[in-house]
């Protein structure tokens, strides 16, 4: 027979759902040693009650007097304030937005210059997009191969074209994290404000 | 100690009402309110004096906060919540001037008077209440005097509720054997 004096101050609590409710009245009704010790929380529970609770010396009605003297003026919050506020929390919705974007973005990118160097789809493009230059890497491969550029041209420009990329690819999501981090970090700070935990 | 009963209603109200800074709204929550509150404080801090001034603090506190609240969560357990902050901020300020535990027993200490109206026993369990470590007490305090169910007390104190459960296990291990001799006699 298993006991369950594991579950029996959940149970005494009344925090037990009804099957383990059930199964433990189950086994308290045939097992001596889980009853005495239910028993003893239970005394213990009528112990501490025993202790009384504060005697107040204040009459209720001045008690509440004296708190509503002691407030300091508040003035209700104003529509700004609740907008505000409403921003406030709509900040990393709109933080998530512009990383999607950015994304996006960098994404399509990415694949229109993958494109561009193909053979295939390279006429579509400079049919659509005439003025772009090859910065993809099949471009690169066939500047490379090209003996009437410069190699240093070639690769000044190439690099050029990728730190580009990387710039307008990544500044944006190294922004919109910062930004992020700054609103958790402010978050934290309001939170800290508002409540000193008990740890 | 459990409050008078008042409709949902009613309360929505006086909050939305306290909220727009209607003091008189406030001062009906106050009311209502008021002797948990005190017994939250006093459970933890062992001294009505200091309870009802703690008490008084707790309700200010909500006041300035109130803008705040988000009914999410029951009014009665954010009220414990700052109650629980004050009555720990007191602890903490009594704790660096003087022993915490010496200065428990001092302000429980019967005189002669007392000595008449307090029976022994209730004055032990006080004593061993307030010799728990803080975090203990406080759950204790909430799960044996107020009532609050796990989650109550979890969301209370933003804590998770095994934590709640080990601590509310570990305080009750801790009086059981220091109330040992009274359990036994029972």
């Amino acid at each position: 027979m298993e006991h369950v004096l594991d579950w029996l101050p959940a149970y005494h609590d009344g925090e037990l759902k009804n099957g383990q409710a059930r199964r433990v009245e189950e086994h308290l009704a045939q097992c001596a040693s889980c009853r005495a010790e239910l028993e003893a929380l239970q005394s213990f529970s009528a112990l501490l009650h025993e202790s009384a609770p504060a005697a107040t010396l204040m009459r209720p009605d001045r008690f509440v007097a004296q708190v509503e003297l002691r407030l300091p003026s508040r003035p209700a919050q104003t529509s700004a304030q609740r907008v505000l506020e409403t921003g406030w929390r709509l900040i990393p919705v709109g933080l998530f937005g512009a990383w999607a974007f950015v994304q996006t973005v960098f994404i399509v990118v990415a694949g229109v210059l993958l494109l561009q160097g193909f053979p295939l789809t390279a006429n579509l493009f400079s049919a659509v997009l005439p003025s772009t230059s090859g910065v993809s890497w099949l471009a690169g491969q066939q500047c490379f191969t090209d003996t009437s550029l410069g190699v240093v041209w070639c690769v000044a420009d190439y690099v050029i074209s990728l730190g580009g990329i990387l710039v307008v690819g990544f500044v944006p999501l190294v922004v919109i994290g910062l930004l992020y981090w700054g609103w958790l970090a402010g978050w934290w700070l309001r939170r800290q404000r508002r409540v000193v935990y008990v740890q | 100690m459990k409050t008078t009963t008042i409709s949902e209603e009613t309360e929505r109200d006086w909050i939305a009402r306290a909220q727009a800074g209607d003091r008189q709204a406030f001062g009906e929550l106050v009311y209502h309110y008021r002797e948990g509150v005190i017994n939250v404080v006093y459970r933890m801090c062992g001294d009505a004096n200091l309870a009802e001034d703690a008490a008084q603090e707790a309700f200010i506190r909500a006041w300035q906060h109130l803008p705040r609240y988000q009914p999410r969560s029951p009014f009665r357990n954010w009220l414990y919540r700052i109650a629980t902050n004050v009555a720990v901020d007191g602890l903490r300020r009594e704790r660096d001037t003087v022993d915490i535990e010496d200065a428990s027993l001092a302000a429980s200490s019967p005189g002669p008077e007392t000595v008449v109206e307090h029976n022994e026993r209730a004055e032990r369990v006080r004593q061993a209440v307030l010799a728990l470590a803080p975090a203990s007490r406080l759950v204790l305090v909430l799960r044996e005097y107020e009532d609050l169910s796990y989650k109550e007390i979890a969301e209370t104190l933003d804590i998770p509720v095994g934590t709640v459960m080990s601590r509310l296990n570990y305080a009750r291990t801790q009086l059981r054997e220091t109330l040992k001799t009274y359990l036994e006699a029972a």
